[in-house]
């Protein structure tokens, strides 16, 4: 009979609306009580009971990080491991890693294999397309079985129409997403050609005029998204956008949802918090796809946020060795690292007054979960114990050499808000010192 | 000019140029100054006697580092070191190293692993230089690099353009043709524009980058009305190496709107001289017989004050080096 107990801690529960100071008491994997009052001494008898003053600190439940790319500089017990340190106690990986996640088999495997009741649940997309090349559908039906979330080619377009029609059409049957990278790739130069004399490299515009680069027009976004739009009208599909970066496309997704389509959409924190003028030194750190937009987009992206057009906020992981970053920026590897600053920040958008706490934990926990319709994560009596206990206030400096993955976009920035520790089922899954310093019993 | 001035300015011709960096990346954000000292000292170096001597430079090693191929800057470089007293190894990469899958950058610490004093560097992708000059100690001179910048390509159609008209200030130039892929141009914008002068770009819509006139230039697609009452038309070679196939339907049809002929160039003043950064294109970019005129086309000065430019830059940089 062990209790955890966190005394006088601001509890957030987006589910039902919660925030409030009070004391939560948790048992193996359970939360057994929250309440402003009650005597602690029942508790105090028990020898192995621990209790934590949480004053000035904050629980809430832990991060569905919805979108996570599994590349070669780690695997997935690592990643496992980076994203319960930061909070995350679930994440959902994209299939376009080595194997690509194209088959049942796979899927069942990698679901067996993450396993592991102490850290974080880990569930997948299946490949939209067999080898993620948009000609062919995948066995999505098979796959959903074995537990696929969603379908996709992850940081690749499904491209053909006729392919995209049919997925929309046998996914609606089989009742899952269809989550586009939205890209033109035509248009964005991404199929011209093998060599990287022609691809398109960051956001065009004066910046990308300026440095030589060759530009990604940001219309090759809202392209696709309408061409799915009609394809979602037609097929009755739930059709999800992934990391949306630009005005036109925000707008189009409102009026989309204003009319009764089955559709939401997510961002990632480089979208909402950076813009291309980063790129002025070539800094392959913000290589990414899609790219930085401009600050006008960046903006939209905020509005989108605000006005619950965008839906969830999701790391958009993709780490990459030093090695295929320390190249010329034609040459550099695209994406960065994400899980170990996507609460940070998320929660800037709080300092900076945009959004309520309440909201910004919503875009990191029960709306993702909505959007699979899995169960909404909540801080409820008799619910699993899966949470995060933060500190909003704690001033510090995001820092590359203090990471595991590279690279990070955020690199130098100044930022409020530290996870103290992650509960995975009543577990403690990471705990700094800061956190263990709090026992007082 | 008055006593004084004039004596500055004999004076800046007669020493090393000190730079507030011991690279030469870029011409944007180069100080109208430091462009104007530059050029002087190249206009000296330029009516030196080839025989005089100039080595001043004894024991300074420049590699000269080619990523992609060239012949007129690699020579022009190599010649400017040697009149300086330099030491000068030339390295071509274009199959070496990279095929057997070195990083770039290990193939630069590599080079500056043998203690050179200079890398001149020419790449194929737009920021390579500033890589180099962030891990490297020794100075770097962008020698080209992708789209993005040629920094002495600039400064040696400045000097051409000075030593013919006298003045950069208030001249019309036109730059035309493929803007888009052209680093020259780049370079030339931020040059040009940051002495005063007024630039227009003159290119097929698919040519001309995004946003241009932000970098403080006059947009055309008409090259008639482009170069109007132009003091110079600078041609540009269509990189048909960096292009998909989709921005010229033809040659001929390029020609025919784009390329400098007796028409179009009847419209420019009437003194206007014609410019090229080589190696060109005859019947394409511009009529063979424009190009061999020796009284407006101004293309083998061009060349020739390369030498000089890069003796001034070189020079520059040593000095910068040594005095920071």
């Amino acid at each position: 009979m062990t209790y955890s107990i966190f005394k006088s801690v601001k509890l957030i529960n987006p589910a039902t609306n919660f925030n409030q100071k009070t004391t939560v008491v948790i048992k193996n994997d359970k939360i057994i009580k929250i309440s402003k009052d009650f005597n602690l001494e029942q508790f105090k008898k028990d020898k192995q009971t621990i209790i934590y003053d949480c004053d000035g600190l904050t629980i809430s439940p832990g991060i569905f990080d919805m979108r996570v790319n599994i590349g070669k500089t780690e695997n997935l017990k690592s990643t496992q491991i980076t994203a319960a340190e930061n909070g995350i106690t679930s994440m959902a990986i994209l299939p376009n890693q080595t194997p690509k996640l194209n088959n049942p088999s796979i899927i069942d495997h990698i679901k067996r294999q993450s396993e592991d009741i102490n850290l974080p649940k880990v569930m997948v997309y299946g490949a939209a397309t067999k080898d993620l090349n948009s000609l062919e559908m995948s066995e999505i039906g098979l796959m959903s079985e074995m537990g696929a979330i969603g379908f996709t080619n992850g940081n690749k377009s499904i491209k053909n129409s006729l392919v995209m029609r049919r997925l929309m059409s046998y996914a609606a049957m089989i009742n899952r997403p269809v989550i586009q990278h939205a890209e033109d790739e035509d248009l964005s130069g991404l199929n011209q050609a093998s060599t990287t004399s022609i691809k398109g490299e960051m956001n065009e515009g004066e910046i990308s005029t300026r440095l030589g680069l060759i530009g990604i027009p940001a219309c090759a976004e809202v392209i696709m998204i309408e061409r799915d739009i009609r394809l979602a009208k037609l097929t009755g599909v739930h059709y999800h956008v992934a990391h949306v970066s630009t005005r036109d496309a925000v707008n189009v997704i409102r009026e989309a949802k204003k009319s009764g389509l089955n559709i939401t959409c997510d961002t990632a924190p480089p979208y909402f918090a950076l813009n291309e003028s980063k790129l002025l030194t070539y800094n392959t750190a913000f290589k990414l796809s899609p790219p930085l937009r401009s600050e006008d987009d960046r903006l939209a992206i905020i509005e989108g946020i605000q006005d619950g057009t965008i839906d969830a906020i999701a790391s958009d992981h993709r780490a990459r060795s030093k090695d295929t970053k320390a190249q010329p920026f034609s040459a550099a590897s695209v994406g960065a690292s994400g899980i170990e600053t996507l609460f940070s920040i998320t929660l800037d958008l709080v300092n900076k007054n945009i959004v309520d706490i309440n909201k910004a934990i919503s875009f990191l926990t029960i709306n993702p979960a909505k959007i699979f319709g899995i169960d909404s994560p909540s801080l409820e009596e008799e619910k699993v114990a899966d949470f995060i206990v933060f500190d909003e206030n704690e001033l510090h400096t995001i820092k590359q050499e203090n990471l595991k993955t590279s690279p990070t976009p955020f690199d130098g920035k100044e930022i409020h808000g530290k996870i103290l520790a992650t509960y995975i089922n009543g577990q403690v899954a990471c705990m700094n010192q800061i956190f263990k310093n709090k026992i007082i019993k | 000019m008055n006593e004084l001035l004039k004596n500055n300015y004999e004076v800046s011709k007669s020493s090393p140029v000190k730079l507030s960096s011991h690279h030469l990346l870029a011409i944007e954000g180069m100080q109208k100054s430091e462009i104007q000292k530059l050029l002087d000292r190249a206009d000296y170096f330029a009516n030196l006697d080839k025989h005089t001597d100039t080595k001043y430079l004894s024991g300074y090693v420049v590699l000269n580092v080619f990523f992609e191929n060239s012949t007129r800057t690699r020579v022009s470089f190599e010649l400017a070191a040697r009149r300086l007293g330099a030491e000068v190894i030339n390295i071509s990469l274009i199959n070496s190293s990279i095929k057997k899958g070195e990083s770039l950058l290990d193939t630069a610490s590599t080079l500056n692993a043998m203690k050179p004093d200079l890398l001149i560097v020419r790449h194929p992708h737009s920021g390579a230089p500033l890589l180099f000059a962030k891990y490297l100690s020794c100075s770097i001179i962008n020698a080209g690099d992708g789209r993005h910048e040629h920094p002495t390509q600039a400064l040696l159609d400045a000097l051409t353009i000075k030593r013919r008209i006298g003045y950069l200030e208030g001249l019309k130039i036109s730059i035309c043709g493929d803007i888009a892929n052209s680093r020259v141009a780049r370079s030339n914008i931020h040059l040009l524009t940051t002495m005063g002068a007024e630039v227009r770009c003159v290119a097929p819509s698919t040519l001309m980058p995004s946003s241009l006139e932000k970098l403080g230039v006059k947009c055309f697609n008409d090259m008639k009305e482009g170069i109007k009452d132009t003091d110079v038309v600078m041609l540009l070679r269509l990189q048909n190496e960096r292009m998909s196939g989709t921005e010229n339907p033809s040659e001929r049809e390029y020609f025919k709107f784009f390329g400098l002929d007796e028409t179009k160039l009847s419209m420019a003043n009437s003194n206007a001289v014609i410019m090229h950064p080589g190696p060109m294109n005859r019947g394409v970019e511009i009529a063979s017989a424009l190009a061999d005129d020796t009284n407006r086309s101004l293309i083998k000065t061009q060349v020739e004050m390369g030498v000089a430019v890069r003796m001034s830059i070189i020079e520059a940089l040593n000095h910068s080096k040594n005095k920071t």
